[in-house]
Order: structure tokens, then sequence, then C-alpha cells
């Protein structure tokens, strides 16, 4: 029980980074971003490359993250500079990337058991290379999760991030303060793409293997995250949004793997989820007094 | 606003009570649990799962005594399948089973630290995907490419080009892909093969094949193009152009013949070795995968006659018998 307590948590963790991600975007900036089914597998793939090519796994989460940065770029530079309404301008990214993860990583890629990643080299096996692998990763995961949510907590609190939520609440704020909000927002899609590629590129080292279709249905999967997330606080205002978020991550991953342990048939799952979605959305329309759109 | 909860609480009431049902989950005592992860619900992938069991059962191990099944099914949903190794692993089963390659890529990353065997089955190419040298074996689906083009040969003497469609991502397409090109010439054929990236696709592709104007088609074991084999069988019917299958479930959904493997004998064949690691007779370490030598031919006199073929092939089982 503990064991799988252990490696749901870890997936939950993982997969917070993308929810981070997916907090800037939709949160935040109002940007319903769908670049992130492109850019997370994108991280996974220059992953899995630099990795068989014999990199240090920590260069490579470096580079993934590098990469979706770019991927973030593009789909900004598409929807402020070129005038295309936000959805498309993710889609195009999003499909074009398809092709290029699949240029960059030939086809899908296996990352052999002998190639070292974070969860198996440099400083986690320094100090706790006598415990499991399961565990390993589970400190991992949740140090990465825990520093992306710091510096992220630190960006959002400084000048430039003060900014960023600006745009996403009250854009005139920001054009009457001389500041231009196109460049605003490609720089939180640049930060949101770099934190899915990061995932990505995590999810690549744990299971080491890239596949092209690993990227579908993220974007419903972080939504489903921070919305989760931010309705379960929504009472506790000195919670930070990506502490919730991170919960909310944890908190989904849990609930499937409660589904799968109670042996619900597979092809209910989704229904399953679906429900569950409803039902926490409903509770914290509830907790709020009324639903607003009746 | 009232209909729409009244309907909600039912929906949540009828969800609560499949889950309800639903329940299994893990067996208790001693007797050693076998976790099957199968990548998703597809005819070829069931065969494989129903022989797996038979394949024990021959063995001499009874359900319920020797062993336990914990089935999973991740519905396509690599996430999915990830989460059902973690589940296998966390549960301390006795082994995994695990069908196509995404499963046991999941299943073989979730095994490592506590050293679970692996055994595969339904991978065409198991050192491409890295599912080899560790406590990890099973069986390959390779095609038996030489005898299918044989038999196409011999159903139409005269044709000259085969058309292929295939997903370019999948690593078994790819490389089955190439063996054809490779052999082709040997039996007096071209080629014209076209790579898809999604399933939506498959249809235009196929219409794009057809416009090529090539004597016949042939199928791997493509999921996206399995997949919606009805469809495009529709617009080759049409054109006239027989379609071959790589299985006999293709055959009986209106391919005219296939040289191809029989899944279920493949599970059996695992079954078999999974027999073997479970009673302590072998390691999954020391035990190389294995392919299917033997193959059978499908025909499908229904679709043959429609294409007016009428070659007497040898052998032929017809799936339209059954």
């Amino acid at each position: 029980m503990m064991d799988l307590i252990i490696s749901t948590a870890t997936q939950g963790f993982i997969y917070a980074l993308l929810s981070y991600g997916i907090y800037i975007t939709y949160k935040i900036l109002d940007f319903p971003d769908l670049t992130v089914d492109g850019s997370f597998p994108l991280g996974a793939a220059i992953t899995a490359v630099l990795l068989v090519n014999g990199m240090n796994p920590f260069a490579a989460l470096v580079a993934a993250m590098l990469v979706g940065a770019v991927a973030g770029l593009v789909t900004g530079v598409i929807h402020v500079k070129f005038g295309v309404r936000d959805l498309l301008a993710g889609i195009i990214t999003m499909t074009a990337l398809f092709s290029i993860n699949l240029q960059i990583a030939g086809s899908n890629l296996a990352v052999e058991r002998a190639i070292d990643t974070i969860f198996t080299s440099g400083p986690i096996m320094a100090i706790m290379g006598g415990s499991s692998l399961m565990l390993r990763k589970f400190v991992m995961s949740l140090i990465v999760a825990l520093v992306m949510k710091l510096v992220l907590d630190w960006y959002l609190s400084t000048k430039s991030g003060m900014l960023l939520r600006a745009v996403g609440d009250n854009s005139t704020l920001v054009t009457t303060l001389a500041k231009d909000k196109g460049t605003v927002k490609i720089l939180g899609l640049v930060i949101a793409n770099a934190l899915v590629a990061l995932s990505g590129a995590m999810v690549c080292m744990e299971q080491r293997a890239f596949s092209s279709t690993m990227g579908t249905g993220q974007m419903v999967f972080g939504l489903a995250a921070v919305i989760i997330g931010t309705t379960l606080f929504r009472k506790m205002s000195f919670v930070k949004g990506t502490t919730a978020v991170l919960v909310g991550s944890v908190f989904y991953k849990a609930c499937i793997q409660v589904a799968i342990s109670l042996g619900l048939p597979a092809n209910l799952m989704k229904l399953a989820t679906a429900v569950l979605f409803l039902a926490v959305l409903v509770l914290g329309n509830r907790q709020k007094g009324g639903a607003e759109n009746a | 606003m009232k209909k729409f909860m009244a309907m909600t609480m039912a929906m949540v009431m009828a969800a609560m009570t499949l889950t309800g049902c639903g329940g299994g989950g893990a067996a208790e005592g001693d007797v050693p649990v076998i976790g099957i992860s199968q990548y998703g619900q597809h005819a070829s992938l069931d065969n494989c799962r129903e022989g797996f069991l038979l394949g024990l059962e021959e063995a001499g191990l009874v359900e319920g005594v020797d062993f336990e099944i914990d089935y999973q099914n991740a519905g396509f949903d690599d996430n999915i399948a990830t989460q059902i190794a973690q589940n296998f692993s966390a549960n301390d089963v006795a082994l995994m089973c695990a069908i196509a390659t995404p499963s046991a890529t999941a299943c073989y990353a979730a095994a490592e630290d506590k050293d679970i065997p692996v055994i595969f089955t339904a991978i065409t190419d198991p050192e491409q995907a890295k599912l080899t040298g560790g406590n990890i074996t099973g069986t390959s689906d390779k095609l038996p490419i030489d005898a299918q083009l044989e038999l196409i040969r011999e159903m139409q003497p005269d044709a000259k080009t085969i058309g292929i469609l295939y997903t370019t991502s999948e690593p078994n397409s790819v490389s089955a892909v190439a063996e054809y090109q490779e052999k082709a010439p040997k039996y007096g054929f071209t080629i014209e093969a076209m790579g898809v990236m999604t399933q939506a696709e498959v249809n235009q592709a196929a219409d794009t094949m057809i416009s090529k104007g090539i004597d016949c088609m042939t199928n791997l074991t493509d999921n996206n193009v399995v997949g919606v084999l009805p469809s495009i069988l529709e617009k080759t019917n049409d054109a006239g152009i027989p379609v071959y299958g790589s299985e006999i479930e293709q055959v009986k959904l209106g391919c005219v013949a296939s040289a191809g493997i029989e899944y279920v004998g493949l599970g059996k064949q695992t079954g078999a070795m999974a027999a073997k690691i479970l009673k302590g007779e072998a390691s999954a370490v020391d035990m190389p995968y294995e392919t299917v030598e033997a193959f059978e031919i499908y025909v499908n006199p229904e679709a043959m006659a429609a294409m007016k073929l009428d070659a007497a092939v040898e052998n032929a089982i017809d799936v339209t018998a059954e």
C-alpha cells in the first residue's frame, strides 16, 4: 500500500510541473494554450536523444526546458505578432511539434537501463544510493516540483511577475504602465512551456521512453489539476496557487490509481474521472454559494 | 437546472454502482498474482490474453490455486499504462504480463526496482524497444513477410505494385516496411509505401494510395491503420483492389487473405514461458525472447469472390467457415 502511495505521489509531482505551466497560461494569463500537447513530448524527445547520446541527465533537463521555452515563444509570436487567435496559435505549434518531435527522435525511442537518469546518478545516488529506486524517484521528483514551485512563487512576486498577473486580470493597466502586454504574454508562454517540457523530460527519464503520442490529452490533465487544486483551496486564501496546483495534480493521479485498484474497466475510466471532476467542481461551487451560470 | 442536477446525480450514482461492482483488486493469501497489462481493447490483443491464460492452463497451472490474475486494460492511454504498472509493482505481483509495446515499456520501468519478471507479447521488435537483457522475456509477433509475398504472388500472378499504409512513429511498422521493400523485388513486386502520423489521416492516405493505381494492398500490424480497416476496405472494395491482412482478425473483417500470426497461439507460447518462470524452472533473465516460426494461411472466400480472385491456396484456413 505504501509503495502505491509513493509511486502515485511521484507521478503527481512530475505532472505538477506541467500543471504549473497550465496554471500560468490558463489561470494567470487567461490563455488556453494547446501548445502543451506538443511541448510535453518535445521535452521527452530531446531528453531521450540526449541521454542516448551520453549527455549528463541534469544537463538534458535544462536542454529540454530551453527547447520547451522556444515552443512557447513560437506560439506567443504567432499569437501576438501575427494576430492569430490564442487557441489557433497553440494548435499550429502543437501540430508542427508532432512532426518536429519525430524528426528529433527518429521514431518512438527507448532509453536503455544502462543509461543513467537523474534518478540513478549524481547527487541522488550520493545521498540515498542505498534506498530503492522508487524512493529515489519520489524524493527527486518532490525536490524538482518544490524547487520549481518556490522559483515560480518568487518570480510571481517580482515586478515582471506582477505584470504577468496584471495582463490576465486587467490588461489595460499594463498598457497604462507603458508596458507592452504582448511581450508579457509571450514571456508567460515561454515560462509555461519550459515547465511543460521539463515535465515531459522527467516522464521520459522515469519511463525510459519517448513516444510520439505521449502528449495527447496532457492539456486536459493539466487543466483538471489546476481547477481541482484551486477549487479545493478556494476558501483558504493563504494557500498559494502553485501549492494548490501541486496538490491538485497528486489528487488527480490518486483518483486514477483508485479507479485502477478498484478494477474499474478501462472503458469506464474516463467516465469515472469526468464524474469525479464534476463532483469537485460542483462541491467547490456549493462552498462559494451556488452556481454562477444558472 | 433541477433536471440537470438530477441527471448529474443519476450519473454519479451509476458510476458508483459500476465502481462497486468492478471490485476485485489483488488476491489474498499466498497465491502468486500475475498482473496482466493490456494496452487496449483490440481483437488481436484480446486473443493474446486469452492464449496466455490457455498457455498457463496447458502447463498444468490452475487459476485460483497456482495463480491469480489481476487484469488491467489501459485503453490506449500511456499514462494509465504507467499507473497500472506501478499498481502491479506496489502490490508485489509475482509476474507482469505486458501485451503490446507501451504496456511492456511501462511494466519494465515499474519492475526495475523490485526485479519483478516481465513477460511480454505482441511486440514486433523487442531489441529496438530495448526490452531485452534483464528480467524480461516474451514473444515477438514479427510478420512472416516472405510467406505473405509468396501468397500475394499466388493469388495475383500479374500484380506489380503493392501498397502499404503505415504510421511513421511506429518503429514496428517502419522496420516492416523496410523489410517489404527489401524482399519485394525477389517476388517481382514494387512497394508503394505511404506514411501517416495519426489515425485521422489514414482514410485520406487510402484515397491517395488507390488513385496511384496499385494492384493490391497489404497490412502490417499497425494499430492506427488496422483500427480503421473497415473504412479502408469500403474504399478498396469500390475500387476493386484486394487487401491482404497481417493476421486472422483482419481477414475476418474482409481482407482477402493473410499469411499471418495467430495471436491465440502466440499468447499460448507466452503463457508456457510464464509457467516456467512461475514454477521456478527458469528465470526470465536467461530466457531469450521467442518469435513464431509457424504461421497459418487464412482466406476469406467471400472477399476473394468479390475481388474475382480464384486461386486455390493449399492448406488455407477458411475464416468464414467457423
